[in-house]
Parts: structure tokens; C-alpha cells; sequence
């Protein structure tokens, strides 16, 4: 090492930006777009985000386009005759899709207290409820970059979308608010966790329920009772409905809006649960 | 720093895992400005004193202020001014170096780090291999990058893990200069554990030799060398004997048992070997090892067994993270 390099000193002091919880956001942006970084330089966690969600569209909805019109109108009821399983399919699989990326989520902080980096970040002036938000915020991110892949590949597949500017920011709304809810509901259950299993063990215990008993691959009316009550309270089915009146029928109604109400107080009591968690249970290592 | 020029200073540290005492009672007083080793096995708690005077661990009793902070009242205010360098280099592999740097940055709050962070690269030889993922780094580069992220945001203390574990003897001798330099280039305070003598003896400017979460002895390294007035002579044997037959030979003063070996304690080493030598068929003698007044002989002195040891002590340490699991489960 030269002499030059080594005459190195203090120098001026470096600012800092605020104390308190309002200084937290330079750490809240700087662990969001590290999640950001770590997803989209990762080809294999590209593939499986946007790979999925088309897969169900190819093969669950391919099983229901070969059937007659005919029948599948009948079968989905109220769609509009001609509309096809795949108009109906597409939106619940955005939903299901947004449901299921809070999973990537809790691995990635399973991740991070595995190889030590969790407590690079808490040994910093950085609270854990900030790395749960920034958690939660990068997940619903993830999700999000499904829905230009699957309108595209729906479109593809013959789907014809409908729906105004405002029908539209409503969807995506309310999906944003689907998938940062269900982020935060994994990450609140997985904050204590190490285990590399339990994420995939939580996916399947919630994701596999709330998908078929939600409205999204079929119609809620055909569910027997007690799968229906589940249906009227299920944030996976107020998204799927919601998608559904303005993708395929083009309409935004007052019942849409109080779909986009459920599911944005479905994120807030997430989010505001889970940091009460986070803060508590986060485990560093 | 503290008013009274004191970069730490811990009074009756106390943590508990469940029924597990992992630090006991300690005190430590750290002069700023100064290196200070925590000597010790596995297990004998020195990483559980550094997360809790850094915070990532809650102190069961006793109380502890860090760069003029109560660690307990006031955590962020430590964790803006402490760096850390741990055992195991921890970087994000996906991020490049630079990208490291700015999320330390953005971590610790700094508005203006880009000069601070050019210059430490500079001073680490990485400016050339900034833009590259870390992950493709080699082991040296990474503990330098590591270093240089403990350093960003002008810490007044750092906390150093057995900072030269499973490296290489080229790659600790480069990281001993570094840490000097940086204790004396930075004027930061280095708290560092180890269980290398001579890692602890070069390096410090006083030391603490910790076994079983307790403090047994504190000074600078010369100070400890000189408590212990004698040689060690560490025996294997592959006849047996008994510590009645190794007491009677002329000159050895105490004898304890490790594993499969005996550690006598003898006034002179070269006094004693001759008689040893004596009393034992010398062809069942499978191994001998003369210790002569250091931190290894200091640890001996004060807990009757070597400090690099193996086998019963390494049982010991994995029961204890075993036992620290369980308890937190």
C-alpha cells in the first residue's frame, strides 16, 4: 500500500440526515431498492415471478377454453356471453399472483438473518419495523410487474380487456393494496423464523385456501356455503371481483369501490399489525 | 467518547439465554483511541458482549455506555457512532462494492459519503474493482470492503469479531497492519475478540481473558505475561500415569489434566525436562510441548487449560449454541 493512500484522515465530518422515525426513510429507500436489486439481477426469481402467474393461465385456463361458449357462459353466469374462462381466469390469477410473492418476501429476510445481514442492518441506527416496510414494500414491487406480462400474454391468448382510465388506477390500487397486505401478513408470521422451509409452509397453509375460496378461478356463486362466507370476506376475491368489473366488463361501480375500501384497510391493519410484530419478534439471526 | 475518556465501559454485563449464563457479571473500561482484545475459547461469550454493547442483543443486568451512550437508553445514538466487522465476511453478494458502500451509507443516514467513500476505497487499494459484485471478490478484498463499511460513516468505535478467522497466515498478517493503521491512521477504538495468542498479543493494547462468560484476568499484554512466574510443560504419554507419579518429579509444582494430555506446571522448563525425563520412558512420550511466560501460559495459569484447545471444549461450545437455540425457541 503506497504512502499516498495511507496518509488518509478523518476529515470533515459527514452529515447525517434527521433523527427519529421521519431520519428512517433514507434507511426505508435504501433496503427497497436493495430488494429491488437483489430481484431483478436475479434471472431465476424473474422467471418464476412472471413465469407463474402464465402458467395458470395456460394450463388451468386452457383446461375451460376448449368447453363450448355456450356452456361456459352459462357456467360463469353473469359474464357476458362470448367473454370466454380466460376473461374470467385473468384477473383472479393477478390476484392469487399478488397473494403468493409475499413469499419471496419472508425468504428473502430468512436470507438475510441466515448469512448474517440482518445484523449488519440493526447494528446500523436502522429499527427493525423500518427492514419489515422495506420488506413489504419490495415484495409488493415484485408482484406488480406481473400485471403488464400477464395483460400481454392474455392478450395473446385472444382475451379483449375493457375499462376506463379510472376503472384501471382502481385495479391496480387495489392490487398494490392486495400485495402489500399479504407481504406483510408473511413477513409478520416468518419474522421469528430461520427456517428456510417455513415460508413454503405458510404459502401453502394460506395460499392455497384463500385461492379457491375466493372467487378467483370460479364463481363464488357455485361454492358451497361454508366456502362461500369464506369468499365474502376474502381480499384474494374483493381484487378478483374488482378486476373482474373493470377488465371484463368494463364498468367501475359503488361495489367496486367498496372492494378497493376493503382491500386498502386489509393492507393498512396488515402492514400496521405486522410492524407492531416486526418490532417486537424480529429475530436477527 | 464519554466525558471520562472512555470509548466503553460496561458494569456487571450480565446476559442469560434461558438458564445459560452467557456473559457473567463482566466489567470493562476501554480508553478511547485504543485496541482491546477479548481473549477467550469458543463459547466463552465475547461475541455475546459485542452485540450487546451493540445493541443486537438485550443486556439481561447491568448497564453499559459506548462512545459516551447508554446502550440500553439510547441504541441508535451508539449505532451511529460503532462499526462492525464480523467473523464471517458479511456483504451483500448481489450488490457491487460501491452499491455496498451506498447502502451502508444510506443505513447510517450520510448525505455527503461519496468523497469519504472514494478516499477508503483508495485507502483499501479497491478502486479498480468498485464497480464489480463483491461476490466475485477474494477473501482479502472482502474483508477490506468489510472494513471500509465499518469505517463510512466515521465511527468512534469498532467492534471486531475474531476478525481473522479461517484466513490465511498472509491474508491475518495483512489484516493485522490494517487494523493497526486503522486504529492509528483513524484514531478509532478497537474492541477485537480473539482466541489467537498471538493475534491478542501483537495486536492490543490491553486484554481481557474471558472463560465461561467471566472476566478472569485484564492488562495490558505484558502486565498478564508477567503474573505468571513459570513454565508450562504440556505432556502426552503413551504409557500410563498418574498425576501422584507427575507431582513427584523434582520441580513441577501443580499438575492438571486436559483430554489426553497432562500440563505440569514447572518453575523452570529447562530444570525440569532433565527429571521428567528421568521419571518417564522417554518412548512413551508421544508428545511434549514446553510453554514458555505468555498469554497462552497466562490462560493456563488462570483456567487450567489451554486456550486453543480441542475436543471436550469444543463438545462444550456447540452444547452452548445447542442450549442458546432451544432457549430461544
Amino acid at each position: 500500500m503506497s504512502t499516498a493512500t495511507r496518509s488518509l484522515t478523518l476529515g470533515a465530518t459527514i452529515a447525517r440526515s434527521k433523527d427519529g422515525y421521519v431520519g428512517q426513510f433514507s434507511q426505508f429507500s435504501g433496503l427497497y431498492v436493495r430488494e429491488l436489486l437483489r430481484t431483478f439481477r436475479n434471472p431465476f426469481v424473474i422467471v418464476i415471478t412472471l413465469v407463474q402467474p402464465f402458467m395458470w393461465l395456460a394450463f388451468f385456463g386452457g383446461i375451460f377454453s376448449t368447453l363450448p361458449t355456450a356452456e361456459l357462459d352459462t357456467f360463469l353466469l353473469h359474464a357476458p356471453p362470448g367473454t370466454g374462462y380466460l376473461s374470467f381466469l385473468l384477473p383472479g390469477v393477478l390476484s392469487t399472483g399478488m397473494m403468493s410473492i409475499g413469499m419471496f418476501g419472508a425468504m428473502s429476510t430468512i436470507q438475510d438473518k441466515r448469512f448474517g445481514f440482518m445484523k449488519r442492518i440493526l447494528i446500523t441506527p436502522t429499527s427493525k419495523a423500518t427492514v419489515y416496510l422495506a420488506k413489504a414494500l419490495g415484495s409488493a414491487t415484485r408482484g406488480l410487474v406481473q400485471i403488464p406480462v400477464m395483460i400481454a400474454a392474455a392478450t395473446a391468448f385472444g382475451v379483449t380487456l375493457h375499462g376506463g382510465p379510472l376503472g384501471w388506477a382502481a385495479w391496480i390500487v387495489g392490487l398494490t393494496c392486495l400485495g402489500l397486505g399479504f407481504s406483510a401478513l408473511f413477513l409478520a408470521i416468518t419474522a421469528s423464523s430461520t427456517d428456510w422451509q417455513t415460508p413454503g409452509v405458510v404459502s401453502n397453509f394460506i395460499t392455497m385456501p384463500l385461492m379457491f375460496a375466493s372467487g378467483a378461478m370460479f364463481p363464488a356463486s357455485i361454492y358451497p356455503g361454508w366456502m362461500r362466507a369464506i369468499a365474502d370476506v376474502n381480499p384474494v376475491g374483493f381484487s378478483a371481483n374488482l378486476a373482474r368489473s373493470v377488465l371484463t366488463y368494463g364498468q367501475f361501480t359503488g361495489t367496486d369501490l367498496t372492494y378497493l375500501g376493503y382491500l386498502a384497510l386489509f393492507a393498512v391493519v396488515m402492514i400496521g399489525i405486522g410492524t407492531l410484530l416486526a418490532s417486537k419478534y424480529l429475530k436477527v439471526e | 467518547m464519554s466525558a471520562n475518556g472512555w470509548a466503553i465501559s460496561a458494569h456487571g454485563l450480565t446476559k442469560h439465554y434461558g438458564k445459560l449464563v452467557a456473559v457473567d457479571h463482566v466489567d470493562l473500561s476501554v480508553p478511547g483511541g485504543t485496541i482491546f482484545g477479548l481473549l477467550g475459547p469458543n463459547g466463552a461469550g465475547k461475541t455475546t458482549i459485542i452485540k450487546l454493547l451493540t445493541g443486537l442483543s438485550a443486556i439481561t443486568e447491568g448497564s453499559a455506555t459506548v462512545a459516551g451512550y447508554d446502550i440500553t437508553a439510547d441504541p441508535m445514538h451508539v449505532k451511529q457512532r460503532v462499526g462492525w466487522v464480523a467473523a464471517e465476511v458479511i456483504l451483500d453478494d448481489d450488490l457491487s462494492g460501491w452499491e455496498n458502500l451506498w447502502l451502508q451509507a444510506k443505513l447510517q443516514r450520510l448525505s455527503d459519503w461519496k468523497p469519504r467513500a472514494l478516499q477508503l476505497l483508495g485507502y483499501f487499494e479497491l478502486t479498480d474493482r468498485r464497480k464489480d459484485k463483491v461476490g466475485t471478490y477474494s477473501t482479502g478484498m472482502r474483508k477490506k470492503m468489510e472494513i471500509a463499511l465499518a469505517l463510512l460513516h466515521q465511527p468512534e468505535v469498532i467492534f471486531m469479531d475474531e476478525p481473522t478467522i479461517g484466513l490465511d497466515a498472509n491474508v491475518r498478517r495483512m489484516l493485522w497492519d490494517l487494523i493497526t493503521g486503522v486504529n492509528k491512521q483513524f484514531g478509532v477504538t478497537i474492541l477485537l475478540t480473539s482466541h489467537y495468542i498471538e493475534e491478542a498479543d501483537m495486536l492490543c493494547d490491553r486484554v481481557a481473558i474471558i472463560d465461561h462468560g467471566k472476566f478472569v484476568a485484564t492488562g495490558t499484554p505484558s502486565e498478564l505475561k508477567s503474573r505468571v512466574k513459570a513454565d508450562y510443560i504440556e505432556l502426552e504419554t503413551s504409557e500410563s500415569v498418574t498425576s501422584e507419579r507427575l507431582a513427584a518429579i523434582p520441580g513441577v509444582s501443580n499438575v492438571r489434566s486436559q483430554g489426553n494430555a497432562w500440563i505440569l506446571k514447572v518453575a523452570s522448563a529447562e530444570e525440569a525436562l532433565p527429571a521428567l525425563f528421568h521419571a518417564l520412558k522417554t518412548d512413551g512420550i508421544r508428545r511434549i510441548n514446553v510453554e514458555k511466560p505468555s498469554l497462552e501460559s497466562v490462560f493456563i495459569d488462570l483456567t487450567g487449560k489451554r486456550l486453543d484447545q480441542t475436543g471436550s471444549d469444543v463438545q462444550d461450545y456447540r452444547k452452548f449454541y445447542m442450549n442458546v437455540r432451544r432457549s430461544r425457541q
